[in-house]
């Protein structure tokens, strides 16, 4: 009877140790799994959030130096002072060899056509030159002088030689929009107007040809 | 099992630790958060920079052609003085502007950032304070002599009286330390040169007009 009662009492013992370590193996288990789990959101959520602010980073900078949709650039071009006339490769010109005198270009309206060889110079002073011909609605001729007469830097003429309606030049840089109301002439307008492709900065936009 | 957990724990958590405080240095160096922390588009510095600069340019100007009207040492010397600081000054602004990155131009009208509104048919539409009107140029153009010492003087008064609203602005205001700071100079400067033209223009019997 008493070997029994001891052998049971090992058992009931042994059977206790065994729950013991099992629900030792379990916690174990549990904290294990919870802290990888833990470790692995921790880490997916730095190197995901990471990289969105990478990559919002990138865009920015992108955007920044991206160019304006639509435009033509033209890369090397000549900076010479000459003072015979020019044959421009494109209508408006947007560089090459030019005038030693610049056309007045600050807020500057031309009701009349002007010498391209003066009005690159302007170009080269970082100004942005606005240009219409008879395609152009008198409605947006106006809304461009009116932008001109308060935008630093920019200058408008006629230009009856250009094949669209309104064109923007800056040196190097062009776009050719419908209509004034066109987002992209803004944008043009913020991104050029004394920007990084003024091969002159600090130039004078006053003191040359004036209207 | 559970006993080899309980020794690499201490090694795995660690691991762990290094290579999450590697991954969070590597993205905070590429991301520079810092660096996004120069003024915006349409902050009080940056409309600083671009007005001030526009509104130096006239000073400028107008200073040159003073010196083409008049053979008077003493406005002429003002005026030498008022084109190499105001040019100056406006690199500065310009530089600024490029290295943030910001455009020239606003599509704001002059002095929105000084936070009210301008009453624009007081101020002649567009025109910041203190500023010339292209007839008052062709004036001073045409002018000679005294005639043409007088106008500037006064123009530059006017012009000055501006220039000092707006840089007291800034120099509250602004963010960066630098422009603050530059901006501050501009009001002490510009208020000592309005004493100046006024004794001036009383030796020339007018006054600011």
């Amino acid at each position: 009877m008493g070997s029994k009662n001891k052998s049971k009492t090992a058992d009931a013992r042994r059977a206790r140790i065994e729950e013991m370590r099992r629900a030792d193996a379990a916690r174990d288990r549990r904290h294990r799994i919870f802290a990888i789990t833990a470790g692995l959101v921790i880490l997916t959520a730095t190197v995901g959030g990471g990289w969105l602010l990478f990559s919002a980073a990138e865009e920015e900078e992108q955007a920044k130096a991206a160019p304006v949709r639509g435009e033509k650039t033209w890369d090397e071009l000549d900076r010479d002072h000459v003072e015979e006339d020019v044959d421009y490769p494109m209508t408006p010109a947007v560089g090459g060899k030019h005038n030693p005198v610049w056309a007045n270009c600050d807020s500057e309206v031309y009701t009349k056509e002007l010498k391209e060889e003066n009005a690159v110079h302007s170009l080269e002073h970082g100004a942005v030159w606005i240009s219409y011909n008879d395609k152009a609605s008198a409605g947006d001729v106006k809304a461009l002088t009116q932008r001109v007469e308060r935008t630093t830097y920019t200058f408008i003429s006629p230009v009856s030689g250009q094949s669209g309606p309104i064109t923007l030049s800056a040196w190097g840089h062009q776009l050719t929009v419908e209509k004034a109301s066109d987002a992209r002439v803004g944008e043009f307008i913020d991104k050029y107007v004394q920007g990084e492709q003024t091969p002159e900065p600090g130039a004078a936009c006053t003191g040359g040809v004036p209207a | 099992m559970s006993g080899d957990l309980r020794r690499w724990w201490p090694a795995a958590l660690s691991t762990f630790v290094a290579l999450w405080l590697a991954v969070l240095t590597l993205v905070v160096v590429r991301t520079e958060p810092w660096r996004s922390e120069h003024p915006g588009k349409e902050s009080v510095d940056a409309g600083f920079a671009r007005d001030m600069a526009v509104h130096h340019q006239q000073a400028v100007e107008m200073s040159f052609l003073v010196r083409d009207s008049t053979g008077d040492e003493s406005v002429r010397r003002l005026a030498y003085d008022i084109i190499n600081t105001q040019a100056n000054q406006r690199g500065m602004l310009l530089a600024r502007l490029d290295e943030w990155k910001l455009p020239k131009t606003s599509r704001e009208p002059p002095m929105a950032w000084m936070g009210h509104e301008m009453d624009h048919a007081a101020h002649g539409g567009f025109r910041m304070p203190g500023m010339a009107t292209d007839a008052q140029l062709d004036e001073l153009r045409e002018a000679e002599g005294k005639e043409a010492e007088v106008l500037y003087l006064q123009l530059m008064s006017a012009h000055h009286h501006g220039g000092v609203d707006m840089a007291k602005a800034a120099a509250e205001q602004a963010e960066d330390r630098e422009l603050a700071s530059l901006a501050e100079g501009m009001v002490s400067s510009q208020r000592s040169e309005i004493t100046l033209m006024a004794s001036m223009l009383k030796k020339r019997g007018a006054n600011a007009g």
